[in-house]
């Protein structure tokens, strides 16, 4: 912030926000140094080796990890809306499919330059949050889940109907992507375009925690809680859904995009039912409404799922399941929202220890 | 006579064939504590709701101040001036004792759109909100998340939460509901500490009639959806027709009215 109050100076404010970001801080550096680290200890080779892009298990790990930062993002708009906001929509796939599928036509079919079609994105993306936002007045709850299923739906079978099979592929996807721009390139800059889907899930988190804890947050937190009364203490609650739906919407389309650049190419199944319950499944993981349990839960969510399968193959999806049914036993909440319970418990726990030996 | 700032003329309100609020109208007076009474059923709340824009009259007119205010949406009415309570539990249980006010305080700013900016930097509506937990007694529960109070002090919250925003009216609909009756004295005390200590108007629906003889300025009685009877507490106690309505045919029967 460059607004400094009085009897603070801008220093003190810097020092401040490293304080209070340090855990931030701290998780984004060890990511910038994970693929060095890999490459030396791992791999045995040198810095170098990252920068030049070698095949190894440094280059792999972050090609795994640029998919967990996607993932992340992805997950991060759905806890904007189901966990902040409490509007369940099973439509989300498509908020992400909606940026993944027009990324790629503009600039397979359309061959606009990245910017233009990232341009178009982010306006699609505006506008089927509108979409969304038409029904949101009429319906609450299950229904408005199953609508967002409904809208969803129908965008999954026309993007695989074969009268558009020209643009987007059917039932195949969109292939052939061209890279959008040489550091925009997974394949052949891997670190380099690592650097940029951290930087972008750091800069997507920052926004979102401080969405969440602004007053249109608040109202949105107040809308999941009694939407009767938030409308009734005065908040004409439909503008603060819409608001939210567009933030994920556009969040959703990012990743989409970038899940785009890094495949390269994009299939139906991003925009079916089943991609949806991911976003459901990280959430749950790591913890809904509280943002950081997005990234936490995209990380176990999508490493269990890799090395299970790698260790177990076929039989994975079971061991997957049990996974899934030890975690909503033993946490509740979420792997952040547990924690979070658990501090508060320790530190009341620690508050009447020390009042039992003051007395 | 003062000014009447809300005035209700022939409303009405039919669910089918019932109706619920038969062709009422009401004058309230600025500054006045005005007590809306009757047996269950008689429309209380239906009218409550009428007035504070859930629901919409079938005919009739309410206005506030001069303006009509019938076809307002309730999130409209309070940013006029109309805080309104609920006869059943109200509140956001989730969130902190403070947070439910707090929000009730953001409702009356521009701010709520801002989301760029941490709450806590718009801290006047956290500062209204503390010297409303005052007021209302609820300063050291204010950490507390509003699910877990008690319900004496939940009804003190729900009280606070139409505090917050300041209105000129306040329609407190039955405040005392499933108190412990060593408890409503002191709520009762506070609604009418408020309403002598500022401009405040206080529209009140309640059963106990000890507290409603006591702290009314004037009471209207409801019998099945109309308006029975009008006046100050003592033409409203002396008055056969409220006595009837209240004891019902029993007290008929024992007049020898067969």
């Amino acid at each position: 912030m460059t607004t400094v109050r009085d009897g603070t100076t801008l220093q003190s404010s810097v020092r401040r926000w490293l304080h209070h970001r340090r855990g931030l801080l701290i998780a984004t550096g060890l990511m910038v140094l994970f693929p060095f680290v890999v490459s030396l200890v791992v791999d045995g080779q040198g810095i170098s080796a990252v920068f030049a892009n070698d095949e190894g298990n440094a280059r792999f790990l972050q090609g795994l990890a640029i998919e967990i930062f996607i993932l992340a993002l992805y997950a991060l708009s759905y806890d904007l809306i189901l966990g902040v906001t409490g509007l369940l929509s099973f439509g989300h796939a498509m908020f992400f499919a909606v940026g993944a599928y027009t990324f790629g036509i503009m600039l397979k079919t359309a061959e606009l330059a990245w910017p233009t079609a990232l341009l178009v994105v982010l306006a699609v993306a505006i506008l089927q949050a509108l979409l969304f936002g038409v029904v949101l007045p009429r319906v609450k709850g299950i229904a408005f889940a199953l609508i967002t299923l409904g809208i969803a739906s129908m965008f999954w079978i026309v993007i695989q109907s074969s009268d558009l099979s020209d643009y987007a592929g059917a039932e195949i996807g969109l292939q052939g992507i061209p890279a959008p721009a040489r550091f925009l390139d997974s394949t052949n800059e891997r670190f380099v375009f690592y650097l940029i889907t951290l930087a972008i899930l750091v800069m997507v988190y920052m926004l979102y925690t401080r969405i969440a804890d602004s007053p249109l947050g608040k109202v949105a937190n107040a809308i999941r809680d009694n939407e009767d009364r938030a409308l009734m203490l005065g908040f004409n609650t439909f503008w603060f859904k819409l608001v939210v739906l567009v933030i994920a919407s556009i969040t959703a389309a990012l990743a989409g995009t970038i899940h785009t650049i890094h495949q390269p190419i994009v299939t139906p199944n991003v925009a079916s039912l089943g991609y949806t319950v991911t976003a459901l499944l990280v959430i749950l993981i790591g913890g809904v409404g509280t943002i950081s349990g997005a990234i936490v839960g995209a990380a176990v969510f999508r490493l269990l799922q890799y090395y299970l399968d790698r260790w177990f193959g076929g039989s994975s999806d079971l061991l997957i399941g049990a996974a899934y049914v030890l975690l909503v036993l033993y946490l509740p909440y979420g792997i952040v929202g547990t924690w979070r319970v658990k501090r508060l418990q320790i530190a009341d726990g620690r508050k009447r220890l020390a009042a039992l030996f003051r007395s | 006579m003062s000014d009447v700032i809300l005035e209700t003329r022939n409303l009405t309100r039919e669910f089918g064939a019932l109706v619920a609020v038969d062709d009422v109208s009401v004058s309230i007076e600025a500054g006045s504590l005005h007590s809306i009474i009757g047996p269950n059923g008689a429309g209380k709340t239906t009218f409550f709701n009428l007035v504070s824009g859930t629901l919409r009259p079938t005919s009739g007119r309410v206005f506030f101040k001069g303006d009509d205010i019938t076809q307002l949406p309730v999130h409209r009415t309070i940013h006029r001036g109309i805080g309104r309570s609920f006869q059943i539990t109200n509140l956001f249980p989730n969130l902190t004792v403070l947070e439910n006010v707090r929000l009730a305080a953001q409702a009356m700013g521009g701010d709520s759109l801002r989301f760029f900016r941490s709450h806590r930097r718009f801290s006047r509506y956290i500062e209204r909100a503390m010297d409303v937990l005052e007021q209302v007694g609820l300063t050291d529960k204010a950490a507390q998340l509003a699910g877990t109070l008690p319900h004496g002090d939940q009804r003190k919250l729900e009280l606070g939460m139409i505090l917050a925003p300041d209105p000129e009216v306040l329609m407190l609909d039955e405040p005392t509901a499933g108190m412990a009756s060593e408890q409503v004295p002191e709520l009762m005390h506070l609604v009418q500490s408020i309403q002598e200590s500022g401009d405040k108007t206080v529209v009140l629906v309640e059963h106990n009639m000890n507290v409603v003889m006591s702290v009314s300025d004037r009471i209207t009685v409801m019998h099945q959806g109309a308006l029975l009877a009008q006046g100050s507490p003592a033409e409203i106690s002396a008055d056969e027709r409220v006595q009837t309505a209240y004891l019902g045919e029993l007290y008929k029967d024992r007049q020898g009215d067969r």
